[in-house]
């Protein structure tokens, strides 16, 4: 299987006037493509790091980034990275919200706009495309954020807790449709969370980091592929056998 | 649909009607205090409680109006379109002059974090230094009149100005500027496509504060040196014990100050239709 991104030795410091604070600590991990990968870990363990790292919004102190062979220097199109709120433009329609990569790209041509059309209406905005943020609920707008993600045609989705904004019921079903607009799409992702059970239910593999300076204390390889959605990974049987797995190992960690 | 939604229970009907009476009352309550400080204005007046040399009165400052606007009097050789005009002219000019600049200068700051930790605490001091402490040096570099003026107004309002459209565009999500970032936006992407649109709304509200403040800044210019104007008629007004004179300017700065706010107010629903 093809590799899409590896981390090599990657680690990182933060600085600030009382000190210096070590985040990550040689981490090394490969992701294929079209995989699902989810990053679990105690709370201030540098999760957000290692996609601010991978999407080049931030530099590593040490170690190397590489993806599809090359490697990250500065913020590049190959990554789309995904809130934990929408992060709509109240002020823009929805169409023009999901073109907005597609603008600061300097990519608005007419294939890449008819694409947009395509995955508009592929995935149910056609009725709103020309309504304003406001108007959607908060799953409807998570959506939306994806799409606008998935615009500018990035190789890999960094998806930075995002459901955590939204009420239990919603993030069921915006899990749901997420993971198979995902999918559907053949991107691959990373999701970070600190819901075992959304990891679980989403991810091809979890990585566990353990407490700072963040290494990877376990990886666990999912097999679940007999259930194909979030939703029915959820009444899987092995899914209660891997929430206890990793809950206690998290658990051990803190 | 449409039948549901004719047809309420008699409490929801109960309900509204009551939200209406209330409106009602506060309505006629706000004219009848109007109404009740006039009659008893007149009524001080009149019973010779208060001296009009010195508190006018109602019917005064309406044979005052009859003066300015149908006979057309002069005051200090001007008719009353005159003053106004001119401090209508001087408070719009300090209004657009320190909301452009001040807004320019707001973005610089933006743009340069070095910069702004510079100026940081010449912006402070300057903010509490009350602008009218700096009339007389005004006076001795700009002159005399009207330049004068509308410097005085220009500083009232262009700090403030400064300040609050910075906040406005500080207080942005920074995850917003993340997301642009990681599409791989420039500096001038997100302040064009991002943090401008953002900040309409706060914008607005700059534009509101600066409107009262341009009206303080005018009147006091005049107040230090003019020779026409509203502020001008009130100063001249007050050293010749003309009451009447001085209470009918002070009803007109009212009436325009009103409108002004009226008009931002609607450019402001206008803007925020779509928020």
């Amino acid at each position: 299987m093809k590799i899409i991104l590896c981390l090599h030795n990657v680690s990182h410091k933060y600085h600030s006037k009382l000190g210096e604070t070590s985040a990550l600590q040689d981490i090394n991990f490969c992701l294929n493509d079209g995989e699902f990968l989810s990053i679990v870990g105690p709370s201030g363990s540098g999760k957000t790091t290692i996609l601010s790292l991978i999407s080049g919004l931030l530099k590593a102190s040490q170690g190397h980034i590489l993806i599809d062979g090359n490697e990250v220097t500065t913020t590049n199109r190959d990554t789309g990275y995904m809130f934990q709120r929408d992060q709509l433009f109240e002020w823009r329609t929805i169409r023009q919200n999901i073109t907005l990569g597609l603008e600061i790209q300097k990519k608005m041509t007419q294939e890449n706009l008819k694409m947009i059309d395509g995955l508009i209406e592929k995935y149910g905005l056609k009725e709103f495309a020309d309504h304003y943020p406001r108007a959607l609920s908060g799953g409807m707008r998570q959506r939306v954020a994806l799409i606008r993600t998935l615009a500018t045609s990035p190789k890999l989705l960094l998806l930075d807790e995002p459901f955590s904004a939204l009420d239990f019921q919603t993030r069921l079903n915006v899990c749901d449709d997420v993971y198979s607009i995902i999918k559907n799409e053949k991107k691959s992702a990373i999701l970070v969370t600190h819901d075992i059970s959304e990891a679980i239910s989403m991810s091809d593999r979890i990585i566990m980091l353990s407490n700072r300076p963040a290494t990877i204390a376990h990886e666990y390889v999912i097999d679940m592929a007999d259930c194909a959605t979030p939703l029915l990974r959820r009444e899987c049987k092995k899914f209660g056998y891997w929430f206890d797995k990793i809950w206690k190992d998290l658990e051990k960690l803190s | 649909m449409k039948k549901n939604k004719v047809i309420y229970s008699i409490e929801h009907k109960k309900y509204l009607k009551n939200i209406k009476t209330k409106k009602a009352w506060i309505f006629f309550t706000q004219i009848g205090l109007l109404i009740g400080f006039l009659l008893l204005w007149e009524a001080l007046i009149f019973f010779k409680i208060l001296d009009p040399l010195f508190f006018s009165s109602p019917l005064r400052i309406l044979r005052t109006i009859k003066e300015m606007f149908v006979e057309q009097k002069l005051y200090e050789g001007y008719i009353i379109y005159v003053h106004i005009g001119i401090t209508l002219f001087e408070c719009v000019l300090g209004f657009l002059i320190s909301t452009v600049i001040g807004s320019f200068i707001a973005i610089g700051l933006w743009w340069s974090d070095y910069l702004r930790k510079v100026l940081d605490p010449y912006l402070v001091i300057l903010n509490s230094l009350p602008k009218v402490a700096l009339g007389p040096v005004i006076i001795l570099i700009m002159g005399l009149g009207l330049k004068a003026i509308i410097t005085m107004a220009v500083l009232i309002c262009i700090i403030i100005t400064i300040s609050s459209t910075l906040h406005g565009m500080t207080s942005c999500d920074p995850d917003k500027i993340l997301l642009m970032k990681s599409m791989g936006a420039t500096k001038f992407q997100v302040l064009s496509k991002l943090l401008l649109p953002y900040s309409i709304p706060n914008f607005i509200s700059v534009l509101k504060i600066n409107i009262g403040l341009s009206w303080i800044g005018a009147i006091t210019g005049e107040y230090l040196t003019s020779r026409a104007g509203l502020g001008f008629i009130i100063d001249y007004g007050r050293q010749f014990f003309k009451s009447d004179l001085v209470m009918t300017s002070i009803v007109l700065l009212s009436i325009m100050a009103a409108i002004m706010y009226l008009g931002v107010s609607l450019i402001e629903q206008k803007v925020s239709k779509n928020r």
